[in-house]
C-alpha cells in the first residue's frame, strides 16, 4: 500500500469516526425530545406497554385535548408571556446602558460596581428568596405577577456578555459619533446596539428560555392561583386524580418547550456568532 | 474661517506627560502638517483639537471664541480617522447622512446635501452599500464624504493614508490637495511620513516628544533647519551629521554633496576622500554609502545621492560640499547660522580649513 493510500484511508477513518461521535451526541440530545414527542401522541395504554414502542401504533390527540380541557391553560400562558416579555423589556432598558457603561465609561466606583455585578452573577437565587420574599411582602405586591417580574430586570450574566462585546468595539467608532454630534443614547441604539445583534439576541434568548422555563422561583412567590405560569400548571398534570397520564403530561411538556424550540431554531446562528470571538475589521 | 489658536497645552497620561505648555496657531485656510515619529503626541494634539482627548490643561480657540469645554460634536470640527471608523452597521448614505440627522438638518437638505457630496467624492454608485462590501480606497471616500458633507470649519485628519497601498495612497495624497484648494477651509494632517509632509503642506509643524522642534513651509523646514533632529528628519536619506572637533556638529544633505574619482573640488568649504561600500540604483538617481575620512581623524560613513551612476563599489572617491550647502550645529545640536552667531560659524568653518592643511 503506497502512503498515499494509506492518508486515504486514515481520513476516511478519522472522518467517519467524527461522524459518528457526532451523530451520538446528537442522539443523546434529541432523543428525549423525541421521546416526549411520540408519547404525547401514544394512547394511554401503549405508554405503559414494555418492551417500549419507538414508533406510536395508534396516534392519538387526547392527550392535547385534556390538558386544554382541565386546564385553563390560556392564563397560564398568559402569565408566562407576561412575565417573559416584560423580563426581557425591562433588560434591555437597564442591561444595555449598564454594560455600556461598564465597557466605555470610567467612573468613580466603576470597579466596586462590576465586582458587585459579578458577586449576583454568582449568588443563586435559593440564597436570596426567602429575604426577597419577605421585602415583596413588605411592598404589598406579592399579589401580583411583579415578584416574578422585578428580581430578575437586571441579569448580571447579560451585563457581562454584553460589556464584554462593547468592549471589543474599536474607540474610533464612538469618538467618530461622538463627533457627529450624538448623543450617549444615540451611540447606544445606534450603533452598540446594532454592532453587538449577535449578543443582544443571545442575551435575550437566554432570559426568555430562562424565564419561560422557570419553575423555583414562581413556585416559591406566587401563591394565587391566577398568578402562576405555564411551568407550574404543568407540574400539576401529574397531580391529577386520574394518576400518572405519560400523554398528557407529555402533551403538556410539548405546549410548554414548543415556543423555546422554535426560538432556538430561529436564532441558533446568532448565539454561535455571539459566543465564537469575532475581530472587528 | 477656521483659525485654531492652542494656548499653554498640557496633555498627561497618569504620570507621563505627553505635552507641555504647547503654544499653536494655526492659520485659517492652511493645509497643516503635524508631523513627527510615534509617540511624539502629534495624535494627541489632534485629539485635543477634536475635543476628543481632552487636554490637561490649556486653552484652546477656534476663531478667536474658546472651545476648550465645547463638546466635540458642537465646535463644527471633522476628523478622518486612521481607520476610517465607518459605522459598519450603516450603509455607505447612511454614515454620511449620520452627522446631519443629528444636527436636525431637514430631509430634503440631506438628501441634497449627500447627492452632493458623493458626487464630488464619487460615491454616488455606492451609496445603497454597506461597508463591508467596499475597497480600502472606497471606505476611505466614505469617511472623507461624511467629515465633509458637515462643512466644518476644520478638517482633522489622523494619517488617513496610512491603510493604503502605496499607488493608492499617491492618488489620494493629490486628491486630498485638491480638495483643500476646492474646500479652502483649514487642514491639519497627522502623519509621521515625511514625504507625506512635505508633498501636501502649507505648514509643517515638526514634533518630537511632545515639543515643536520647527513650524515652517515644507522648504523652510528642508532648506533652513532649525536644529539636529529637523535636519535629520526631513529628507531622504537623512542629513549627514558629523562631529567637529570642537564639539559642534556639521552636516550637509546627500543630494547637495559632490563626489567623483578625480575631480579636485578646490573651491569646495568641506573636502574629503573615501571608499565607496554599497550603491543602490533607485532608477532617477543613484544612492551611494561611502566611508570617508572625518576631520576628528575617524572614519564614518556618509550618505550621497548622485544623479549619475558612473561610481562602482570599492572605489576610491573625492566628496566635497560648497560652504553654501554646508550646515553648521552647537554643542546642543542647534543650529549655527551665519547672520547670527558668525563668530561661532567662523570657528567651524576654521575647523574644516585646518584639518586640510
Amino acid at each position: 500500500m503506497t502512503a498515499k493510500q494509506k492518508r486515504k484511508i486514515a481520513r476516511i477513518v478519522t472522518g467517519t469516526l467524527n461522524t459518528l461521535f457526532k451523530v451520538f451526541v446528537g442522539f443523546l440530545f434529541l432523543f428525549p425530545f423525541y421521546w416526549m414527542a411520540i408519547t404525547s401522541v401514544k394512547p394511554y395504554l401503549e405508554t405503559l406497554q414494555f418492551p417500549p414502542t419507538l414508533w406510536p401504533k395508534n396516534f392519538t390527540w387526547s392527550g392535547y385535548q385534556t390538558v386544554f380541557r382541565e386546564l385553563n391553560i390560556w392564563m397560564y400562558i398568559k402569565n408566562t408571556i407576561i412575565v417573559t416579555g416584560s423580563v426581557m423589556v425591562i433588560q434591555i432598558f437597564v442591561d444595555v446602558p449598564a454594560a455600556y457603561a461598564f465597557a466605555r465609561w470610567k467612573f468613580k466606583g466603576s470597579g466596586i460596581l462590576w465586582l458587585l455585578v459579578m458577586a449576583a452573577f454568582m449568588v443563586p437565587g435559593q440564597l436570596t428568596f426567602i429575604a426577597i420574599y419577605f421585602m415583596f411582602a413588605d411592598w404589598g405586591i406579592l399579589n401580583s405577577l411583579l415578584p416574578q417580574i422585578l428580581p430578575s430586570g437586571a441579569s448580571a450574566f447579560a451585563i457581562f456578555l454584553l460589556r464584554q462585546n462593547f468592549k471589543q468595539i474599536p474607540e474610533e467608532l464612538i469618538e467618530s459619533a461622538r463627533l457627529d454630534n450624538a448623543s450617549e443614547w444615540k451611540i447606544m441604539w445606534r450603533l452598540m446596539i446594532p454592532m453587538s445583534k449577535a449578543t443582544v439576541v443571545t442575551t435575550l434568548l437566554f432570559s426568555f428560555i430562562g424565564h419561560w422555563n422557570a419553575y423555583f422561583w414562581p413556585l416559591v412567590m406566587t401563591r394565587d392561583e391566577k398568578l402562576k405560569p405555564i411551568t407550574l400548571a404543568i407540574e400539576r398534570l401529574k397531580d391529577m386524580e386520574r394518576g400518572l397520564d405519560y400523554t398528557v403530561i407529555m402533551a403538556g411538556n410539548i405546549i410548554l418547550v414548543l415556543p423555546v424550540v422554535v426560538l432556538f431554531l430561529l436564532f441558533s446562528k446568532k448565539i454561535i456568532q455571539a459566543m465564537a470571538y469575532r475581530g472587528m475589521k | 474661517m477656521g483659525k485654531i489658536v492652542l494656548k499653554n497645552i498640557c496633555k498627561n497620561f497618569g504620570e507621563v506627560k505627553v505635552l507641555e505648555n504647547l503654544d499653536l496657531t494655526i492659520e485659517d485656510g492652511t493645509f497643516t502638517v503635524l508631523v513627527g515619529s510615534s509617540g511624539c503626541g502629534k495624535t494627541t494634539l489632534l485629539r485635543i483639537i477634536a475635543g476628543i482627548g481632552p487636554a490637561t490643561s490649556g486653552e484652546i480657540y477656534l476663531n478667536d471664541e474658546e472651545i476648550s469645554d465645547v463638546a466635540p460634536g458642537r465646535r463644527n470640527i471633522a476628523m478622518v480617522f486612521q481607520n476610517y471608523a465607518i459605522y459598519p452597521n450603516m450603509t455607505v448614505k447612511g454614515n454620511i447622512e449620520f452627522g446631519l440627522k443629528n444636527n436636525h438638518v431637514p430631509k430634503a437638505e440631506r438628501e441634497r446635501l449627500i447627492s452632493e457630496i458623493a458626487e464630488s467624492v464619487g460615491l454616488t454608485e455606492l451609496l445603497k452599500r454597506k461597508p463591508s462590501a467596499l475597497s480600502g480606497g472606497q471606505r476611505q471616500r466614505v469617511a472623507l464624504a461624511r467629515a465633509m458633507v458637515k462643512k466644518p470649519e476644520v478638517f482633522l485628519m489622523d494619517e488617513p493614508l496610512s491603510n493604503l497601498d502605496a499607488k493608492l495612497r499617491i492618488q489620494m495624497r493629490s486628491e486630498l490637495i485638491e480638495l483643500h484648494k476646492r474646500l479652502k477651509t483649514t487642514f491639519v494632517y497627522v502623519t509621521h511620513d515625511q514625504v507625506e509632509a512635505m508633498s501636501m503642506a502649507d505648514k509643517i509643524v515638526l514634533m518630537e516628544k511632545g515639543v515643536i522642534q520647527q513650524q515652517g513651509s515644507p522648504e523652510e523646514i528642508y532648506r533652513n533647519p532649525s536644529n539636529v533632529f529637523t535636519a535629520q528628519f526631513i529628507g531622504t536619506p537623512a542629513m549627514n551629521i558629523l562631529k567637529l572637533p570642537n564639539g559642534c556638529h556639521m552636516g550637509f544633505r546627500p543630494e547637495k554633496a559632490l563626489m567623483s574619482e578625480t575631480a579636485p573640488y578646490e573651491n569646495c568649504a568641506y573636502r574629503t576622500q573615501g571608499q565607496v561600500l554599497t550603491r543602490e540604483m533607485l532608477g532617477s538617481e543613484t544612492l551611494y554609502k561611502v566611508m570617508v575620512a572625518h576631520v576628528d581623524g575617524s572614519s564614518q560613513p556618509v550618505m550621497v545621492k548622485m544623479t549619475e551612476e558612473t561610481i562602482a563599489e570599492d572605489r576610491s572617491v573625492r566628496i566635497a560640499v560648497p560652504e553654501k550647502d554646508l550646515y553648521f550645529f552647537d554643542r546642543e545640536e542647534a543650529r549655527i547660522r551665519k547672520e547670527e552667531k558668525p563668530g561661532q560659524y567662523e570657528e567651524c568653518l576654521r575647523c574644516l580649513r585646518e584639518v586640510r592643511t
